[in-house]
């Protein structure tokens, strides 16, 4: 192993870095973990759906263009507008923003990739496979069709009895591992992997938005997850959390969902706001007005959009003053969003604007956008709610924030960085034309869609009466998409004759000031020869000067050693370098990890739950196959990393990102956990039918001895990581833990298995799942307890090198507070639900 | 600057989630057990419901006031305290434009 790397020229510097960091040829493209690589992979994958999507769109319009249309009868139009819904906002909106993200992020942070660049090859297989199970199912016929918000009693197997319902649960609960996995990713490279010098207050604007949107993923989609998991056990074990007649509340699944799903609009919007963010500054040719206002506003909106998920919900029968929260929340949020929109105008009027066609782009997304702002702020008035609920003025207006927010700034973002990826400028004779066509043919259809709903026209209805006068509109709306999707393949067009005849550049075609510019275009895999030390704020760089010294080598890490991928981690907020990444190689374990994960799900949707129990110990077992060859079996101590620094590999540090990357799983998981509390209580307090005839009182006596056994295998765990940072061998310690977790498990099981007949009341299979969810965990920590016994067999520890232990060590101590949680809840909810707990 | 100082730019926001979270559920209880209806001879007639609304709302209160008034010592130091600081304002703001009804609006109707 060698520590002292000596300076290259630049050509040779480029070859060995370029040998290490490409992705092979042929068939090996398959084991990219690139950033750049999948960044482009996961843009063209969300622009097919997008495709898709709006190949159903037209369908549907279709469909709607007169009262009198018999395009296709109400099962397949069913099919039609929830895959149109479900591709658009899982498989178009959430993955193109995660490539954008993917693509962009290390080169505006001044990295070579992203911190877990494995994990960013599983995400994107496990989005390919998802969204193909989904896209099988609508060719074989057999696509969800309950709407792309899967309300029960819609849903659940007495309305739906097909497997229509499963392919949305397990297909789309597939793709969110994808998102889960981007929001981690995202979170922690933000966090800690960025070049020397970016503190906090030095970061890119786009750096913050993206920070927010991953954090908002985070706890925005477990409440989903749960909620699917669910609805998939009473679809196919008849556990009936959602069956008002045992129990259960469909009123569940909603918040479930729209806990979910309100902040989904957020999380679609900021990474678009981040994109106008960095645009707008470039064409105005001024710095960007209230940045630290900016940072406030996304705070602000971030917690907001959390409180407002009843107002999907008006009507459903919320207390009085309740109603009151929800709508305060819901007006109070457009001003944080109106925080930007000045900000972004107030760049325009100090700067020297240029006009070119992002901005034309830009221009149509302030019209649209602040249209359905505006419808927003009068949906979230409870008495004009409850006169739309339902109707087409509702789907107007989220077609008005979702395009004006996301799609025509990912139009402008797409004309800003095109560049960037192909090394061309483009010509720009369709992109105008292909604008008014977008924009008008939008207008056309949506506007129309505001009176047809005021008019009293229901949403997902294939069809509507004759007497309602509504025809006209509707036909208007037809023809206007239609004039929409000329503009769209005309951009299309334009981005293909970019890409082949566009004018060749060298460097930052559009004079902008941050740090993605500083590179070749199309950028090479290792994206910064040399990386910088940033002393300004990230849009008050010099991009061309430092493009050229970085190539050169002169910034740090200008060399290669050991045929490592390296970058650097730094202290979160100062920015000053505390370690040495070591990323991993390309692999093709994530393509297998992906795969066996598409036979899990597969499994579960044939109902083979036996061979299921086969395919989820393989997917854990290929993961764990993923550490094989990470850390070291010797010390090595501080390494120079050029400009006469040096810092040690993330492995012999107190936190790298594998150690974030657990406390943020932990975080997740917390989210899902509470909200399964949330549920038990909630069917307590609102759900029909109850109390149960026979509650799920919990064996004291199994309960103490679990408890103890999880406190046990936390300290167990703890003294494991004291013994080896003082030279002492942790084995024995970590055996113990192991086998404190594995009989934690086993009590957890025998509760779950002494639970009263799951299937004749909601309590009993929330008891059921509690028991369930807090034995995986037990079962996971003794998983992580038994791979850090083999580390240490391995000869990957020693006093400095404990951090295998230490991220177990989150573990043992989440597992057991969320034991003892869990247990305490087990016994509350069963108090409850005895008749001395019981609601009148 | 301690890494944990950008858990404070969350601050103000947190006791607001809290408080919405606290309230909602309290007032979904209060409502499932009839505690608008419990009116309290001691506290001037006021329903038990509106009285632990209200207790609810003006703990998470002076929770956010205390917060301001914490970071006011720190706004001028660096740059997450003084973006705490305003976001704990804008939270506080909040919180009572989110909350304030527990004064008089109809609980369960």
């Amino acid at each position: 192993m060698s520590a002292r790397p000596t300076r290259q020229t630049p050509l040779r510097l480029h070859r060995e870095l370029a040998a290490l960091w490409d992705t092979p040829a042929g068939w090996r493209r398959l084991s990219a973990v690139n950033h750049t690589v999948l960044g482009k992979r996961f843009i063209l994958a969300a622009f097919f759906f997008f495709a898709v999507g709006g190949l159903l769109a037209m369908l549907i319009r279709v469909q709607l263009a007169t009262s009198s249309t018999a395009f296709v009868g109400p099962e397949a139009y069913g099919q039609i507008f929830t895959m149109h819904g479900t591709v658009m906002m899982f498989l178009f909106a959430i993955p193109m923003f995660e490539g954008f993200a993917i693509y962009l992020l290390p080169k505006l942070l001044g990295a070579r990739d992203l911190a877990f660049p494995r994990l960013t090859a599983y995400g994107f297989w496990c989005y390919i496979f998802g969204a193909s199970i989904l896209l099988l199912a609508m060719v074989a016929g057999v696509a969800p069709d309950s709407g792309w918000f899967m309300y029960t009693p819609l849903s659940s197997s007495t309305y739906s009895p097909g497997i229509n319902a499963d392919v949305w649960l397990l297909g789309i609960t597939f793709v969110e591992i994808s998102a889960l996995s981007a929001a981690i990713e995202i979170t922690v490279s933000v966090l800690k992997v960025r070049a020397p010098g970016m503190s906090l207050a030095r970061m890119p604007i786009m750096a913050w938005y993206l920070l927010v949107t991953a954090l908002m993923m985070l706890f925005g989609f477990p409440p989903l997850i749960l909620g699917s998991i669910l609805l998939e056990l009473e679809r196919a074990a008849d556990l009936p959390f959602f069956d008002p007649l045992r129990g259960g509340d469909s009123l569940l699944w909603q918040h479930l969902f729209w806990l979910f799903g309100h902040p989904e609009v957020y999380i679609i919007f900021l990474p678009a706001a981040g994109a106008i963010s960095m645009m707008i500054p470039t064409f105005a040719r001024h710095e960007l007005i209230g940045y630290r206002a900016i940072i406030v506003a996304l705070i602000a909106m971030a917690f907001l959009s959390f409180g407002l998920w009843v107002h999907h919900m008006f009507t459903v029968g919320i207390p009085h003053l309740a109603l009151a929260f929800f709508s305060a929340a819901s007006g109070l949020v457009a001003i944080p969003t109106a925080v930007q929109i000045f900000a972004w105008i107030a760049t325009l009027a100090a700067g020297r604007p240029r006009f070119d066609v992002p901005m034309l782009y830009l221009g149509g997304f302030f019209f649209i956008f602040v249209i359905g702002g505006l419808t927003g702020v009068m949906l979230a008035m409870v008495p004009f709610n409850w006169q739309a609920h339902d109707t087409h003025f509702v789907v107007a207006h989220l077609h008005y924030v979702l395009v004006g927010g996301f799609v025509f700034p990912m139009m402008a973002a797409a004309y800003y960085w095109l560049p960037h990826f192909t090394g061309r400028r483009a010509e720009h004779r369709l992109s105008k034309p292909a604008f008014w066509a977008i924009f008008l043919g939008f207008n056309l259809t949506f506007f129309h869609m505001h009176l047809t709903g005021l008019r009293g026209m229901p949403r997902r209805v294939d069809t509507y009466p004759v007497e309602a006068r509504l025809d006209w509109l509707n036909l208007l709306s037809s023809v206007g998409s239609f004039v929409m999707i000329i503009g769209f393949a005309l951009f299309v067009i334009d981005l293909v004759v970019q890409m082949r005849f566009g004018q060749r550049f060298r460097r930052n075609p559009w004079a902008a000031r941050t740090l993605e510019w500083a590179m070749p275009t199309p950028p090479t895999s290792y994206a910064f020869a040399s990386l910088p030390h940033i002393t300004e704020r990230g849009d008050r760089l010099a991009p061309d000067a430092e493009g050229a010294r970085l190539a050169g080598g002169h910034g740090y890490l200008g060399f290669t050693r050991n045929g490592w991928m390296e970058t650097l981690g730094v202290d979160m907020t100062s920015g000053r370098p505390d370690q040495l990444i070591v990323l991993p190689r390309q692999s093709f374990l994530p393509l297998w990890s992906g795969l066996l994960t598409a036979a899990f799900v597969l499994c579960l949707l044939a109902k083979l739950y036996w061979l299921s129990l086969f395919a989820f110990a393989a997917i854990v077992v290929s993961l764990l196959a993923w550490t094989g060859g990470t850390g070291a079996r010797q010390d090595t101590g501080a390494l120079p990393i050029g400009k006469g620094a040096s810092a040690r590999p993330h492995w012999e540090t107190a936190t790298p990102p594998s150690w974030w990357a657990m406390v943020l799983a932990c975080a997740a998981e917390a989210t899902l956990f509470s909200s399964l509390l949330f549920g038990g209580l909630f069917l307590w307090l609102v759900a029909p039918a109850w109390p149960p005839p026979q509650p799920a009182m919990p064996d004291p006596l199994l309960a103490a001895a679990c408890l103890v056994l999880m406190l046990l295998a936390a300290l167990l765990g703890r003294d494991a990581v004291r013994a080896l940072t003082r030279g002492g061998p942790p084995a024995l310690r970590l055996a113990l833990c192991a086998g404190a977790h594995g009989g934690a498990a086993l009590l957890f099981a025998l509760m779950a298995a002494s639970v009263p007949v799951p299937t004749t009341h909601a309590h009993n299979a929330t008891a059921l799942v509690l028991f369930a969810l807090c034995g995986l965990r037990a079962g996971f920590g003794a998983l992580l307890a038994g791979y850090g016994l083999w580390r240490e067999r391995a000869g990957y520890l020693s006093p400095v090198r404990s951090l295998d232990l230490r991220i177990g060590r989150i573990w043992h101590d989440y597992a057991a507070a969320t034991g003892i949680v869990g247990i305490g809840a087990a016994f509350v909810f069963a108090w409850l639900a005895s008749s001395a707990g019981a609601a009148p | 600057m301690r890494p944990r100082s950008i858990l404070l730019l969350g601050a103000g926001f947190t006791i607001w989630a809290s408080a919405f979270v606290a309230l909602y559920a309290m007032l979904s209880v209060g409502c499932r057990f009839g505690w608008h209806e419990v009116a309290l001879e001691g506290a001037g007639g006021l329903s038990l419901q509106r009285l632990q609304l209200v207790a609810i709302f003006l703990v998470h209160l002076a929770a956010g006031v205390a917060l301001v008034a914490l970071l006011r010592r720190w706004k001028d130091r660096g740059f997450l305290y003084p973006l705490a600081y305003v976001a704990a304002i804008a939270a506080l703001s909040a919180s009572v434009f989110s909350f304030g009804a527990v004064f008089f609006l109809s609980t369960c109707a």
